[in-house]
């Protein structure tokens, strides 16, 4: 029983192997850009002489273009060797390594913005979402915007995600509304 | 190894495509495009496109090997593109890619687009004569290649200074309000209209051009040329209009594809790209080249536009070759130059 959890959400590309309740491997790679090439390195050490038999995965938020390089590795490496794959939400693998009892997680979202979600007493109460800084600062409670998602709490997380966490619509205008 | 069965990824654009051959026989081709999503934007939005990436991505593979009638552990290796094209776009298919190659433990051969579109003929016609000269033409690129060997060497001979041809295509069917993609809503009207009725521009074709950069294309001109037409003539024939423009571009091309062979002496010519779909392209080209003695090929007009059996086929001629398979960790090439064949 070897379960592969990995997220591509963050600027870092984060690859866990657990084993019986246990991490057995854990790697990250830093770079915003980097994920594509250091996602399959990294799994291709992971899962030497293992047998793998479940997949997780950080659905987002996060930046789109390294966001989807996680998921769609998870989806074909599970389809390929017909196991299930799981998506969470990177947050959540953020929030578990913090003990406060009221507090935001906030990564940067780009264009000024951030994606935050709230956790009370270990849940998740309000986001993900996306917003400028000074609505989660209106929160007036701590802010956690340090960390990177850890992929081994994927598995103590019962709140699954199937879609990715985009929570923005693509920039175009149609051209019916140009000037 | 000479019928080495491969399945091919292309994302780099707006078509999620898996193509799955053997040797040189084609077992499955699904294409799931995301233009219609794009039709109301004039053109391919980057992150439209790899969000409809990665949707298709599962379903497209699935119905690949439900197509093929094979199980995944019969693959050889597994081919993806991995350049030019948009990086976002890339990056789904060169990840789908690794995790379907790490999953089988089978080697990933990161391939140039390009090099694809030109060996997809080789799919339905004979095993080439190469050397050969090819006209690659599509929304991206338009290029004249002397193919020396489709696995090891392509030289470049000359590529368009401006937009590509399909470019020119979409550019002039937006201000004809025709629709995108432009280059079927063009073919489509200009069988209605005259192409002698307008004499449009064929650039770079002056006898100094002839001399200084006799392969290089330029279209940005006889766009402008249309727009300018359309603006002083507001009675116009849309079908007169579409016809010329196109015999503008297909002679242009036609021009210098045969005088790249004259050129070289190398008297066969592939035309591959999207743009090779184009049914009076297909026509002249057949005519021109018959009298020139120069043998054409030319791939049916599925084939033409981005499939994954053009990156199955490039894949599989690789193995074939015994050329060596790419690092598993490599990156998306956005800007992959033609020559180099793979990563």
């Amino acid at each position: 029983m070897s379960i592969l959890a990995i997220d591509t959400a963050a600027s870092r590309t984060s690859v866990v192997v657990i084993e019986n309740g246990k991490v057995v491997f854990n790697e990250f790679r830093d770079g915003a850009m980097s994920h594509g090439p250091a996602l399959p390195e990294l799994v291709q050490a992971a899962i030497k002489n293992r047998e793998i038999t479940e997949v997780l995965v950080g659905m987002g938020p996060g930046p789109y273009t390294g966001l989807r390089v996680g998921i769609t590795f998870a989806q074909t490496f599970a389809w390929a060797r017909n196991i299930p794959v799981r998506g969470f939400c990177s947050l959540d693998a953020i929030a578990a390594q913090v003990s406060e009892s009221d507090f935001i997680v906030a990564i940067d979202a780009r264009r000024k913005e951030v994606y935050w979600a709230r956790y009370t007493n270990g849940l998740r109460v309000e986001g993900p979402t996306v917003d400028l800084p000074a609505v989660v600062a209106a929160r007036g409670i701590k802010v956690v915007s340090d960390l990177f998602p850890d992929p081994k709490y994927f598995i103590s997380l019962s709140e699954e995600f199937t879609e990715p966490i985009y929570l923005r619509r693509p920039d175009a205008v149609a051209t019916a509304d140009r000037k | 190894m000479s019928e080495a069965l491969v399945l091919g990824i292309e994302t780099s654009c707006d078509e999620t495509a898996i193509g799955i051959v053997r040797g040189r026989k084609l077992l499955a081709n699904v294409i799931a495009s995301s233009v219609e999503e794009h039709a109301r934007f004039g053109g391919v939005v980057p992150e439209v496109a790899s969000r409809a990436h990665l949707e298709a991505m599962q379903p497209a593979l699935k119905e690949a090997m439900a197509q093929a009638k094979i199980s995944l552990s019969d693959l050889d290796a597994v081919a993806v593109t991995a350049g030019p094209g948009l990086v976002g776009a890339l990056l789904v298919g060169t990840s789908a890619a690794a995790g379907l190659a790490l999953a089988i433990d089978k080697p990933i051969y990161g391939v140039n687009h390009l090099a694809a579109h030109v060996s997809v003929d080789y799919l339905t016609h004979d095993l080439p004569a190469e050397p050969t000269i090819a006209l690659l033409v599509s929304g991206g690129h338009s290029s004249l290649l002397q193919v020396n060997d489709i696995t090891g060497e392509i030289i470049k001979l000359g590529e368009t200074m401006d937009d590509a041809a399909g470019e020119a295509f979409d550019k002039v069917a937006r201000i004809m309000d025709l629709g995108f993609p432009g280059g079927p809503a063009i073919d489509r009207i200009a069988k209605t209209g005259s192409a002698t009725a307008i004499d449009f521009p064929r650039g770079l074709t002056t006898s100094k051009d002839w001399e200084t950069r006799p392969f290089e294309f330029s279209f940005s001109g006889l766009k402008t040329a249309v727009a300018r037409y359309l603006e002083a003539t507001p009675t116009y024939a849309k079908g007169d209009v579409a016809a010329s423009f196109q015999e503008a571009i297909v002679d242009v091309l036609l021009l210098k594809a045969i005088a790249a062979a004259k050129k070289t002496g190398i008297n066969s010519l592939v035309i591959a790209g999207g743009v090779a779909a184009n049914s009076r392209l297909r026509q002249e080209a057949t005519e021109r080249c018959a009298a020139q003695g120069i043998k054409l090929r030319i791939p049916s007009p599925a084939l033409c536009t981005d499939n994954g059996a053009m990156v199955a086929a490039l894949g599989s001629l690789m193995v074939a070759a015994g050329r060596s398979a790419s690092p598993i960790a490599f990156d998306a090439a956005s800007s992959l130059p033609v020559t180099q064949i793979s990563i």
